[in-house]
């Protein structure tokens, strides 16, 4: 599904260029589960970013579904956003003027799909995700768990082949953080691709491989059952 | 998708009630001065456009060669109207009617009532050319019957009080002596207020000829001529064949050209200079269309300085809308939708307000606006506010749409530099134009003010102006009106001071054939009217009773003197064709007609007579003085109300149309500034909300209230003193112009432009002082806290 070749990422401060990135190279597998970990500024956000097309590698080959990227327009990707592609966030990222309903509604409208076929769909999920009694209410009136499983709601709706997600426990407590990841799990047996960024041992364990940041190389990349068996 | 952008653009108008009600009170002012002024427009250019002929309906207008300059007239001879049918193939139909001097007037009775009424003789074809509908008529030809007469509807209405059955009555006319009957022999509709002709009743142009010698031949001018080219006819081919038409028919116009102007295009472009149409009324409704527009450019402006204040949060939205598949297109949809709905709720608030103001507007410009929904209006109003709400929301729609989401969402400052460029250039834009305005307002006022006290030569407080219908017993007349209490002098003459009217050339002083190619202003007085206005006589004397004067004597102005290079001229006799005028007096130059004009050199013809009476009256008597003018009145003509003025009053409706566009320009200018400080007022608050911390830590440090304040607001400052450079000279350049329409005006003075630039200044600070004030005396423990 994924393949990164030698991708690199700098920013440019005056002359001088700062490396994030300076190799990496990643193959993702349809309905793999992929933890990213790695200190802070390791450059996790930046590769997921650039995994998920919202931010463009200096250098490199990414090719998603046998394509290459760099040569996708902004049409092509609202496509994928659309279709292929869902984001959770750490700050969950709620639209503030919409309830819960609507947020998880809106990536339907983009998709241009009737209303009459948007409540049932919607519906499905809020039962899911237990949040029916929530569904009238605002993004500032929920708690950060209740925002994020708002979050995931949005980014599943549409059925996506690949969920990226950010730290998406970072800013919750524990319990919160395994009703998460327990999703995630149920997810991913159900087939979606999931790449996540978290600092969480724990939280990684729910994934089937962990790719480890270094210094802009991917140091370890390695089956979660291998580390289990080598701990 | 549709309802989706409803939803969130109510519920951010709910968010930001303080930005909601600032774009709200902003662009519905900005629309109602924007429909307003389109209402007054729509009037002004649509006048006289209503005859079905218009398109092809001109105005025979004259050139006139002086030595001096050209000079431009709509009167021309009776006779020409014939000639043209005859002679000019491409003409389909011809007409003409009296000119204004010439207009019949006077009483009508039927029975015991009596009517005064004013209307104009025409040739047979009138009612062809023009499209003043006729109700009721006899036959075809009423036009051709001297002793017939077309009336209107208001007409009957005031004479008979119905408008039935009145064809084939027959009403007497009175005037002084002159008596006749005349038979009604058809009634048309009362002319429209979008017409510049209005008349009252139509008498048959022979009527004109047969009373005045001159009225029917080619060395006078009595009649406006109008013609209706063919369809096929070309406007320029003709023009140039027509220019020297006159001279083919007589030798006594060698120095007229003729030319013709689109009958309807001349209410709005009716100003000439050295034969050449230079415009009008015209500028009035290009000023005020300007007007509107920047008044509803400041309004939008409002709309993108707060969107940006807003922009952070508005980009984290669209940085998530974009990672959910929204497009460009959708967002921009979306702010778009929202700017437009915006301005819709303004325009139904908007409505109110013109419906509430109409009235004072109509007041103000002398116009009957009102609401006809008619389509075009309709669509005129729609094409406004999506305008405004399209301009508006550009700034979201188009800037803010841009960012790529991850620069949003990793919480990253993405305003740039230009952006700040971009906010500050719209505010120096905003208070750019206030500063405008108010200039223009202070200049117009000047303006208006130094021709209330410029001296003109003579004095015109307290003078009453009557006219008499006749020049019976008129000593016998003046004497009585000298004996009323009150009244310090009373002279007579024809025509009055203020008209400017009455050009002749033809003199001779040096006994030279080129000296009668100079004109004068010819106007012609009696005994006392110099005594009476007060004017001041350099040498010479003025026209009395003991030297008997008669036609052959004359006055000259300074001007005049000046021009003739004479050193004694007091006793000269000058020619005029075949006879020889004594020249008993020098004048003092005084204002003759409006200060539009340049005084110009000038004659007093003295005549014995004169139907225009001059009454100065002791201030503080003029009610017992005038209601004892009215008995003397009425005992020389009983059966004619009298009818007054005062010369000062007259003297102002001289500048009717420049004082309208002072009081108009106050409003709007006032209303600029208003919505511009509305603007500034929500954007003094945002920056003080985004600065909150700041300030907070900076309180903390030490810092004084004062301190703070200065901070905040030496950036304003900045950006209206930036307004201040730019405008000063814009506005200098405008008013500059804008005096050039007066040939006697004020000088510019640096105060003119200080006093607005400072004025703009206090009022932005007031407005951001209020709300930094607020700001910096917020407890710092609470904003640090918020975080
Ligand atoms: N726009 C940027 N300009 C310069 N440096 C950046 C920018 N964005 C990220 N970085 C740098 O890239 C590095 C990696 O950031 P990030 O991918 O967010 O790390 P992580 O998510 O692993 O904590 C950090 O050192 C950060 O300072
Ligand atoms: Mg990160």
């Amino acid at each position: 599904m994924i393949q990164l070749r030698n991708l690199e990422r700098y920013y440019k401060s005056g002359f001088q260029k700062s490396w994030v990135l300076k190799g990496i190279n990643l193959d993702v597998k349809q309905g793999e589960f992929i933890t990213i970990m790695g200190d802070s500024g390791a450059g996790k956000s930046t590769l997921l970013q650039i995994i998920g097309m919202l931010d463009a590698a200096n250098k490199g080959e990414y090719n998603f579904f046998d394509e290459e990227v760099h040569r996708f327009n902004e049409k092509k990707r609202t496509e994928l956003y659309k279709h292929y592609i869902g984001f959770v966030f750490q700050a969950y990222h709620l639209i503030d003027d919409l309830t819960v309903y609507e947020n998880i509604e809106t990536p339907l409208i983009y998709r241009g799909i009737k209303s009459k076929e948007r409540k049932p769909m919607v519906a499905e999920l809020l039962d899911r995700f237990n949040i029916v009694a929530k569904k009238d209410l605002f993004p500032d009136q929920l708690s950060g768990g209740q925002q994020q499983l708002v979050g995931l709601a949005r980014a599943i709706i549409g059925k996506p082949k690949l969920l990226l997600a950010d730290e998406p426990t970072g800013n919750l407590h524990t319990k919160q953080g395994e009703e998460i990841m327990q999703l995630f799990k149920e997810l991913h047996n159900e087939g979606m691709t999931i790449i996540q960024v978290t600092h969480s041992e724990k939280n990684a364990q729910y994934g089937d491989r962990i790719v480890h940041l270094e210094d802009g190389y991917v140091r370890e990349d390695k089956n979660v059952n291998e580390l289990l068996e080598r701990n | 998708m549709f309802r989706h952008n409803i939803i969130l653009a109510f519920r951010n108008f709910k968010r930001n009630k303080t930005s909601f009600l600032i774009n709200l009170i902003g662009l519905s002012t900005g629309l109602t001065c924007a429909i307003l002024i389109y209402l007054w427009v729509s009037d002004e250019i649509n006048v006289d456009k209503f005859h079905d002929n218009n398109d092809r309906l001109y105005q025979v207008l004259q050139n006139r060669q002086f030595p001096q300059k050209i000079a431009t007239w709509e009167i021309t001879p009776t006779l020409l109207v014939n000639a043209i049918k005859e002679d000019l193939p491409e003409v389909e139909a011809a007409t003409n009617i009296s000119s204004r001097e010439e207009n019949p007037r006077g009483a009508f009775s039927f029975g015991e009532k009596n009517i005064i009424a004013e209307g104009i003789y025409a040739g047979e074809n009138f009612f062809e050319v023009f499209t003043f509908p006729i109700k009721e008529s006899e036959n075809q030809s009423f036009l051709k019957d001297k002793n017939s007469i077309a009336i209107s509807e208001s007409f009957a209405q005031k004479l008979f009080s119905t408008t039935k059955n009145v064809i084939g009555k027959t009403i007497e006319w009175t005037r002084g002596q002159n008596k006749k009957s005349f038979r009604i022999a058809a009634i048309f509709e009362t002319p429209p207020s979008n017409s510049t002709l209005q008349f009252d009743f139509v008498w048959n142009m022979q009527l004109l000829i047969d009373a005045d010698e001159y009225a029917g031949k080619w060395n006078g001018d009595y009649a406006k001529t109008f013609l209706v080219l063919k369809p096929d006819a070309n406007f320029e081919k003709f023009n140039n064949r027509f220019a020297s038409f006159m001279n083919t028919k007589t030798d006594k116009r060698k120095k007229s050209q003729l030319f013709i102007q689109q009958f309807s295009d001349k209410y709005l472009n009716g100003k000439y200079e050295n034969g050449k149409i230079t415009g009008g009324r015209i500028s009035y409704v290009w000023l005020f269309s300007i007007i509107a527009i920047f008044i509803l450019l400041i309004a939008c402006i409002n709309f993108m300085n707060l969107s940006t204040a807003q922009a952070s949060t508005k980009m984290k939205e669209i940085g998530v809308k974009k990672t959910i598949g929204a497009d460009r297109q959708s967002l921009v949809q979306q702010f778009l939708g929202e700017s437009i709905l915006m301005s819709f709720l303004s325009l139904s608030v908007a409505l109110l307000l013109v419906l509430a103001f109409l009235p004072t507007f109509n007041d103000i410009t002398n116009k009957v606006l009102k609401f006809n929904w008619s389509f075009n209006f309709v669509i005129t109003l729609f094409l406004i506010t999506l305008f405004t709400g399209l301009v508006s929301g550009s700034y979201s729609a188009f800037y803010l749409s841009k960012f790529k989401p991850f620069q949003v969402l990793n919480g990253k400052q993405v305003m740039s530099f230009g952006d700040q460029w971009i906010r500050k250039g719209l505010v120096v834009f905003q208070f750019g134009l206030s500063i405008i305005f108010i200039v223009g307002v202070l200049v117009v006022q000047q303006q208006m003010e130094f021709i209330q006290t410029k001296n003109l030569g003579y004095q015109r407080d307290n003078v009453l102006n009557f006219k008499r219908p006749n020049t019976n017993k008129s000593e016998t007349f003046l004497i009585e009106v000298k004996n009323i209490t009150g009244v310090m002098n009373a002279g007579r003459m024809w025509g009055n001071l203020l008209s400017g009217r009455g050009t002749q050339s033809g003199y001779s002083w040096r006994g030279q054939e080129d000296d009668k190619k100079y004109s004068f202003k010819s106007p012609i007085i009696g005994y006392d009217v110099i005594e009476t206005m007060d004017m001041k006589v350099l040498v010479g004397r003025t026209p009395s009773r003991e030297h008997q004067e008669d036609f052959n004597k004359i006055l000259i102005n300074e001007s005049a003197r000046k021009m003739m290079q004479l050193e004694n001229p007091v006793g000269m006799n000058i020619g005029y064709s075949d006879t020889l005028r004594e020249i008993i007096g020098v004048v003092n130059d005084f204002n003759y007609g409006s200060m539009h004009h340049k005084i110009e050199p000038l004659i007093f013809r003295v005549t014995t007579r004169g139907n225009n009476i001059l009454v100065k009256i002791k201030a503080g008597e003029e009610q017992t003085a005038i209601s004892k003018l009215e008995e003397v009145f009425q005992k020389f003509h009983p059966s004619f109300p009298f009818e007054y003025s005062f010369v000062d009053d007259d003297y102002q409706a001289l500048y009717e149309a420049e004082s309208r566009v002072a009081t108009l320009s106050k409003y709007f200018s006032g209303l600029a500034i208003v919505i511009s400080c509305l603007g500034l007022f929500g954007l003094a608050m945002f920056t003080s909300e985004r600065r909150k911390k700041e300030i907070g830590i900076r309180k903390v440090l030490g810092s004084s209230v004062f301190e703070i304040v200065k901070m905040l607001t030496s950036d304003f400052t900045k950006t209206v003193f930036a307004a201040i450079l730019i405008s000063l000279p814009i506005s200098f350049f405008i008013a500059k112009k804008w005096l050039e329409n007066f040939a006697y005006n004020i000088t510019l003075t640096w105060w003119l432009f200080f006093v607005p630039a400072i004025l703009v200044l206090i009022i932005a600070w007031l407005t951001i002082g209020l709300q930094t004030i607020k700001a910096a005396r917020v407890n710092p423990v609470q904003s640090l806290k918020d975080e």
